[in-house]
């Protein structure tokens, strides 16, 4: 499965690498054209797995069987036309951590976003993230505290806590507008696209797992675009 | 200008940084290797009961959880060591009466109730090397052979790795720890409590200076564990055990043995408290161990054993963290015929040191300690020490 996916992932940078180019030199100032909307539902096929805590034989009482839970994709196009990138620096996202889980497991963001980790259980976290896009070590806090950190590179932050090891978080860093995560039933919904030829990109816990090529009309409207992710 | 804005992969997704899951979730497979490399131990001061020095062996282990449901659970440990081969360090059921969890039994190779470091005694959890003393440091104390009179014991002074006496087993052999973090006891254990007020009691058929799978004597351990935890930042813990701890091999080795009890008695006071990217743990433990008083000049006070640490670790950066530890291991004071001395050579022991994570699941640790003894050959020992980590 992983050279499989290795190659769509280079497939698709490559592609997007020419899609910049193309992009760029193709549209001028995108206000003039109507706006699309790429829409559509991935389908996971495969079981929806929670990392359970980890098998301890040390551990004093029994840790309790967590139940699937919602790990949406996101789909994004892997190339933004000129103009899209218009971060203001001002936007906050939340993830929580609730029930020994970050709460979404998946967040999509755009650069200059800060995100607030709020505590809202009983015990302690330690939020930390290694990831090269944006490092950091939030330190113990209890119920109660918060505290927050600005992205502002794109790609991708895996998200752990230090106390929990079966607690696992992802923040997609976006450098313009054109993603959405899927929601309970898979649908997503990229809004106010301009025209034009993209690729479109499921990721989905860690790693690109389909990309396709879609083209938004000159007349705008509503491009469908369906994925099976298994 | 346009800026390329696909997304990369995740870093850690070819390397397992969760347990390994299957079954649907019943059987959970977790694991860590560990390789240490340090200084010589002319001195002893870090051989563990596996008679493997805890700053120079490769180890591996493997943790299996069947759950045959939420209330029902099969757990095993299966440890390879460098000079220990390999063994089931934990095997156990774990039993959860009721459905709010606030009640388990666990039965068989089971996890020790008193204190905390034998319970984390992971190189993961571990943020040094080293263990604290009291459950490591070889003692000149044995379960299965005895002195005859104080000044055997005494000549054995800082001689844990080797103690021969004259009553049972006439091998040499080395000496216990005040408490076995290096294998785990068997019996039953019950636990009940909440996140703020916790408790454990345990009936395990060895001691925690000498766990067994099979008794040796015909009496067993009582263990109990009450933790509390006002605050998530705090917790104080208070543990206590007494078990017959000598051999019956012993107890036969001779006609005239004294009648009575020959116990390890032990109490122990334990804290943590942490906050932002400090954490602080202390333990302290009163120990002793009966002897009978058999000849001239007899041992007629229990052998004492005081020891504790403080450990603080700082998280420098997401990456990095800094640890020390120090520790001290005490012994009460004993008459021979011709000087009055602890039994054992009192040990102190500083450690620090520091941690690097080089990916999830992926550390390097490095540390130096300093050994002190008040006995022995070798009296003051520096060691360093390199230990590369994975664990998933």
């Amino acid at each position: 499965m992983l050279p499989r996916r290795d190659s769509i992932r280079r497939a698709g940078s490559l592609a997007a690498a020419a899609l910049v180019v193309a992009l760029t030199a193709a549209h001028g100032p995108v206000a003039l054209a109507a706006e699309g909307t790429i829409r559509g539902v991935v389908e996971m096929r495969g079981r929806q797995a929670a990392t359970e805590p980890r098998a301890s034989s040390a551990a004093m009482g029994m840790p309790a069987h967590r139940q699937p839970e919602l790990r949406p994709a996101v789909v994004y196009l892997d190339a933004a036309p000129r103009g899209a990138f218009e971060p203001d620096g001002s936007a906050r996202a939340r993830m929580d951590q609730l029930d020994q889980a970050f709460v979404p497991h998946v967040l999509a963001i755009t650069v200059g976003t800060t995100v607030d980790f709020p505590n809202s259980d009983v015990t302690f976290h330690n939020v930390f993230s290694l990831s090269k896009t944006r490092s950091f070590d939030l330190g113990r806090y209890s119920r109660g505290h918060s505290k927050s950190v600005r992205f502002d590179r794109p790609g991708v932050v895996q998200v752990f806590c230090d106390i929990h090891s079966h607690m696992n978080a992802y923040i997609l860093v976006f450098a313009h507008r054109f993603f959405a995560v899927t929601d309970d039933a898979g649908r997503y919904a990229i809004g106010h696209v301009p025209p034009g030829a993209y690729t479109l990109v499921v990721w989905h816990e860690g790693e690109v797992r389909e990309s396709r090529a879609v083209v938004v009309p000159d007349s705008g409207g509503t491009v469908d675009a369906a994925f099976v992710v298994r | 200008m346009a800026c390329l804005a696909w997304v990369r992969p995740a870093e850690a997704q070819h390397w397992p940084d969760a347990p390994v899951s299957l079954a649907g979730g019943h059987v959970l497979v977790a694991g860590d290797v560990s390789a240490t490399f340090g200084s010589e131990d002319p001195g002893w001061f870090t051989y563990t009961d596996y008679q493997t020095s805890a700053i120079r062996r490769a180890r591996a282990g493997v943790t299996v959880e069947v759950r045959a449901s939420d209330r029902l659970a099969f757990l095993t440990e299966i440890r390879a060591e460098t000079g220990a081969g390999a063994s089931a360090y934990a095997w156990y059921v774990r039993l959860s009466p009721f459905a709010n969890g606030l009640v388990d039994i666990q039965a068989g190779r089971i996890p020790p109730v008193f204190g905390t470091y034998a319970r984390r005694n992971y190189p993961q959890d571990n943020p040094l090397i080293g263990d604290p003393l009291g459950y490591q440091y070889l003692t000149t104390a044995r379960p299965d052979a005895v002195p005859a009179t104080a000044d055997e014991l005494l000549r054995m002074r800082a001689r844990g790795w080797r103690v021969r006496y004259s009553v049972g087993d006439p091998a040499p052999e080395p000496g216990v720890p005040v408490i076995a973090a290096g294998r785990w006891d068997t019996g039953v254990q019950v636990r009940a409590g909440t996140q703020i007020l916790e408790a454990a009691a345990a009936w395990t058929v060895g001691t925690l200076s000498y766990p067994l799978v099979r008794n040796d004597n015909s009496g067993g351990q009582f263990a109990g564990r009450v933790v509390w935890r006002p605050v998530p930042a705090f917790s104080i813990g208070a543990s206590a055990a007494r078990g017959s701890w000598l051999a019956d091999a012993v107890l036969d080795a001779r006609a005239d043995m004294p009648s009575g009890r020959y116990d390890q008695r032990a109490i122990g006071l334990d804290g943590e408290a942490s906050w932002g990217r400090w954490l602080l743990r202390g333990e302290l433990v009163s120990n002793t161990w009966t002897l009978p008083a058999l000849d001239a000049p007899r041992i007629v006070e229990p052998l004492t054993a005081m020891t504790g640490y403080v450990e603080l670790k700082v998280r420098l950066s997401p990456r990095l963290y800094v640890a020390a530890r120090g520790d001290s291991l005490r012994f009460s004071d004993i008459t021979g015929s011709a000087v009055t001395n602890t039994w054992d050579a009192n040990v102190s022991r500083v450690e620090i040191g520091a941690g690097y994570t080089i990916r999830r699941g992926l550390i390097v640790k490095a540390s130096f300690m300093n050994n002190r003894r008040d006995g022995g050959r070798v009296q003051t020992s520096p060691l360093a020490a390199v230990q590369v980590l994975f664990w998933f």
